[in-house]
């Protein structure tokens, strides 16, 4: 008895250790083969290409986007049988996780093939750790940085040179229930002042004038931007970020300042702070609040989504985020940017495939996204070929008539100012600091920073 | 017997196999953790060796201090809800009828994931819509608090779903403690006359002491390294009114690319960990040398 | 306290006790019956909750029905997926770890508080010390670790995690047991011939069953809800767990909420079935365990 137990527990951990020492064999056969393809790859017309696979991580769930999710397979597809030696394994996570996983692997240099990342602040760790691969060769082919709109991929440069190619591209407008508008005998403002009667208007009356949900804190950071631009204009807040200026510029203290006036005439709903965007978006979406400001990526559902109901669909409307008097702001200036792009890995076994595939993939996104998923690609989009409901068209033609794109502020700064900087909007719309300590601390986070 | 039990291959063969483990999965990230912590690190790019600086910078930083003041006082409310618990588990232990139909009920929080837990606290904290704040305007009260956005509040808000999150893991540990006394001291105790209270205070508390201990140690250390339903409640926030250490190291390491300094605050936080843990069992040390 | 005194005061204590036994009994009852009220509210929260659509989610109060059940919520989730396949994968992955961590840890337990050797106190710290480290400083080394020894992206690679990181605690909770064990026991099975393996296996094993019981449920509970370690570790579709059925309804930007709350009640289920089973060992193993007090 005792002998069996022993032996038995020994079984156990032999196994593993076999199981162990098989699985490190197959993983440097894999390695030793994904060599040879590498070197076939050179001579890409080589008649006999040896089976490749191309690991591919992406972040549209079936369950919560399903139409994205259709779009990519079919996209997969179709590049599998144009290129019959190509294998693409997905690999699909949720947001979050995904961010952390990509982290993860990439200290250990196994990023996929290709993935997803976000422009700027985001994407410079990777690639000043030269993980991610330029894509210029392949941006020249076909001249193909002409099919994007001017200054998306400008957002995924390093040093004039293209990392990753943009799916996504959103501004931020003002929706608003014009059945509320009506019902409170309010019109839509063109002025901040204007806003500001709107708002004394609704919430005498009851209604929520805004809903925010500023535990996710980018959203509360929307409306301080398009503050600071429309009273600095585009320059104030870029040259506090870029350096050129500070952030203690008198305009910038001055928006801060705005964002607390709006707090103190109850323009947001009732403990914003705590309230997910999410949550918020609830708000808005039954007619508890009036406006909310959020990026065009919301627009299927005021659109086309079949889960909202028709008539509430019917009353959303937006508008340009109000002009400040005396501002130096122009209100064809937005808030937005590119989202998600397309990287190729640069230690890719299979980097020539890769790229042609996050070629294929862009193109392909940008015919399709639009109106099968409500996803405004990095791609130029014709609203004359296209079939969409007239809101769509709306935004797509302020996004083409747009003066000027500002990055969403935490996109833009580095992670570690854009930590300081969503705290601190929070802290502004709190009411925890004075317009100053807000604009003095994201100055001193941005001078440790550069 | 005593030769049988120092037998040293049955103490290898015992041990080994489960200290190998620890040591390669859990004692390499931690001198890993320690050594990044020496590095100014994106945990992407390359890394440069920096010395002690983040541990220097670690000193003088008001929010890791802040975040560590709010793990502290988690954990002293959770060693404080472990009486309750106890005591929940006396009445259950207890011959009472139904008692085993109660202790399922009681336990069935615990299957709950955080996730789950998480979305149900924040329906019951809703500022309008949400169970509490819609009982509190019923009996009258006017303008009830923002549970989740109220800085002072915030902090208190979230440790009532940890401390309920974790009462069924308690409560199962003090069961089975109490179920383990042999039934012969309770029914001697009776036929001496004593009251329930009397046995619960005099024969179970002090039979049961050994795993007291061990709770209030799992308290304090899970309470410090706590992470989940802060993430996931409020993010720490607003503006850091709810930060722990563990949430804090997250963000850094994972949110700023601030891996070394992220790093650091982990390695720190174990370090703190094992002090607090010295300390504990230091100050009930002797009367385990007396109980066994 | 002098043994007169002591033995007025049981005796007081008896004759209230016996005077107020019908409105105290009656009252304990009601407490335990709202907690228990209270307790099994969740469960009920949560059934309702996977029933609704995300407008419902957010605006009906917790406890409101739904308008119009969504039951398209639980055919989503069936249906969109593998998770006949996710929930083979997580009863592979906890069953075994959980069986693990248990054996191992009740040796180690063993072996320190039963078994005469210097270093025992030593050995007990070092894995007392793995409960403190952080999980999220872990992910880095571990998944680089894994790499290496060519475990990624397969069971072992989490299974083993899971492992390492119950061990202490499953330790600390056996420990408590251990030490309570009377020394009688061991020298009267030696006594009996009984060699030091059948010992653990026939006679510690079995009679420590309510708190392996107790250790088993707290693991089972841990490691059917993780999702860090599965989401890191784990690339291929074939080999994740349930908990990326929560994964699946989590979009860029909405979420939605109803099918993560059918996924949550469908992933909840077998545990709750095999807590009830489980949770009965801890007081089956005593009755036959306290035979020898």
């Amino acid at each position: 008895m005792k002998k069996k137990s022993f032996l038995s527990l020994m079984a156990l951990s032999t196994a593993g250790l076999i199981a162990l020492s098989a699985c490190g064999a197959d993983e440097s056969e894999d390695a030793a083969s994904a060599d040879e393809n590498n070197n076939g790859g050179d001579t890409n017309e080589a008649a006999e290409q040896e089976e490749v696979t191309l690991d591919f991580m992406h972040l549209w769930p079936q369950g919560s986007s399903p139409d994205h999710y259709r779009i990519v397979t079919e996209i997969i597809e179709e590049f599998e049988e144009m290129h019959p030696h190509v294998t693409v394994e997905m690999e699909v996570l949720e947001n979050e996780q995904y961010k952390n996983k990509l982290q993860v692997v990439s200290s250990s240099n196994q990023l996929p093939d290709v993935g997803m990342t976000w422009p700027a602040g985001f994407l410079e760790p990777y690639v000043n750790g030269d993980l991610f691969a330029p894509l210029d060769d392949a941006l020249e082919e076909d001249n193909m940085r002409d099919d994007f709109v001017a200054g998306t991929i400008e957002a995924y440069s390093v040093d004039d040179e293209a990392y990753a190619l943009p799916l996504e591209l959103n501004i931020a407008p003002v929706f608003y229930n014009q059945a509320i508008f009506d019902e409170y005998g309010v019109e839509v403002p063109e002025t901040y002042d204007d806003l500001i009667e709107v708002i004394d208007t609704l919430s005498e009356g009851g209604m929520t004038p805004i809903a925010l949900g500023n535990r996710d804190r980018w959203t509360g950071s929307l409306w301080y931007m398009y503050l600071a631009d429309r009273i600095g204009g585009s320059e104030a807040l870029n040259s506090a970020i870029d350096r050129s200026g500070s952030f203690t510029d008198e305009r910038l203290v001055e928006a801060a300042d705005r964002i607390q006036e709006m707090v103190d005439h109850d323009a947001f709903i009732s403990g914003f702070n705590g309230l997910s965007d999410q949550e918020a978006k609830a708000e808005f979406m039954n007619g508890n609040a009036a406006m909310y400001l959020i990026g065009s990526w919301d627009l299927p559902n005021y659109t086309t989504n079949e889960e909202v109901p028709q008539e509430f669909r019917d009353s959303i409307d937006f508008f340009k985020f109000p002009e400040v008097d005396g501002g130096d702001g122009d209100i064809d200036s937005w808030v937005g940017g590119p989202g998600v792009g397309l990287f190729v890995a640069e230690n890719s076994d299979v980097k020539d495939e890769a790229k042609a595939f996050v070629k294929h993939f862009t193109e392909e996104w940008g015919k399709q996204s639009v109106e099968d998923a409500g996803v405004i690609p990095g791609t130029q989009v014709n609203t004359d070929e296209v079939d969409l409901p007239d809101l769509f068209i709306d935004v797509l033609d302020e996004l083409n008539n747009a003066s000027d794109i500002t990055l969403f502020a935490d996109v833009q700064m580095s992670s570690g100012v854009a930590e300081t900087h969503l705290n601190m909007i929070q802290s502004l719309f709190g009411e925890d600091v004075t317009p100053e300590e807000f604009a003095e601390t994201h100055e001193e986070a941005l001078q440790e920073d550069e | 017997m005593n030769q049988i039990m120092s037998d040293k291959r049955v103490i290898a063969l015992y041990t080994l196999p489960a200290l190998l483990l620890i040591l390669t999965l859990i004692y390499v990230p931690i001198v890993l953790t320690g050594y990044y912590g020496l590095m100014d690190w994106d945990g992407i790019g390359g890394m440069e060796f920096i010395g002690l600086e983040n541990y220097a910078n670690l000193i003088g930083d008001t929010m890791f201090w802040r975040s560590a003041w709010h793990s502290l006082l988690l954990a002293l409310f959770s060693v404080g809800s472990l009486a309750l618990y106890l005591t929940v588990s006396l009445v259950l232990a207890g011959n009472i009828k139904g008692a085993d139909m109660f202790r399922k009920i009681f336990l069935i929080p615990m299957l709950l994931s955080s996730v789950a837990i998480a979305q149900l606290w924040i329906r019951i904290y809703h500022p309008s819509n949400g169970v509490m704040n819609r009982f509190l305007t019923s009996i009258g009260i006017e303008n009830p608090p923002m549970w989740l956005a109220d800085t002072s509040l915030v902090l208190f808000a979230i440790f009532v779903p940890i401390i309920w999150q974790y009462a069924g893991f308690y409560i199962i540990i003090y069961y089975a403690a109490l179920k383990n006394i042999p039934k012969e001291l309770e029914e001697a105790a009776k036929i001496d006359g004593a009251s329930p209270l009397q046995i619960a205070y005099k024969i179970k508390l002090p039979l049961i002491s050994g795993i007291i201990k061990v709770t209030i140690v799992l308290a304090v250390i899970g309470s410090l390294k706590y992470f989940d339903l802060i993430y996931v409640m409020t993010d720490g926030g607003p503006n850091g009114a709810s930060e722990v250490m563990a949430s804090y190291m997250y963000k850094l390491a994972f949110r700023s690319n601030d891996f070394g300094y992220g790093s650091a605050v982990g390695f720190f936080l174990l370090v703190l960990i094992l002090i607090v843990t010295y300390l504990i069992r230091k100050a009930t040390a002797s009367k385990d040398e007396v109980q066994y | 306290m002098p043994s007169n005194t002591a033995a007025v005061e049981k005796t007081e204590g008896l004759r209230l006790g016996s005077l107020r036994i019908r409105p105290g009994k009656l009252l304990l009852y009601v407490i335990l019956g709202l907690v228990a009220v209270l307790q099994i509210l969740p469960l009920i929260w949560l059934v309702l909750f996977s029933l609704k659509d995300n407008q419902e989610v957010f605006n009906l109060a917790p406890f409101a029905l739904p308008a119009d059940p969504q039951w398209s919520n639980y055919a989503r989730v069936w249906t969109d997926g593998n998770i006949g396949l996710y929930f083979f994968n997580s009863v592979i992955v906890t069953g075994t770890a959980v069986i693990l961590t248990v054996l191992l840890a009740s040796l180690v337990t063993f072996a320190i508080t039963r078994m005469q050797w210097k270093l025992n106190k030593l050995v007990l710290g070092l894995f007392m010390v793995g409960l403190m480290i952080p999980v999220h400083s872990t992910l880095i080394p571990l998944f680089s670790f894994f790499n290496t020894i060519g475990l990624m992206d397969h069971h072992l690679s989490i299974i083993l995690t899971y492992t390492a990181f119950n061990l202490p605690l499953t330790m600390m909770i056996l420990l408590g047991f251990y030490y309570t064990l009377p020394r009688e026991l061991e020298e009267a099975a030696i006594m009996d011939g009984c060699s030091i393996h059948r010992m653990f296996f026939r006679i510690i094993l079995p009679i420590t069953a309510p708190v392996v019981a107790t250790t088993a449920i707290i693991n089972m509970i841990y490691n059917w809800n993780e999702f860090v370690f599965v989401n890191t570790f784990i690339s291929s579709d074939s080999l994740k767990t349930l908990t990326v059925g929560i994964q699946n309804f989590i979009g860029q930007y909405s979420t939605d909420w109803g099918a993560i709350g059918a996924t949550l009640v469908i992933s909840m289920l077998p545990i709750l079935i095999a807590f009830l089973i489980l949770s009965n060992k801890i007081v089956e193993g005593m009755t036959s365990g306290s035979v020898k007090g």
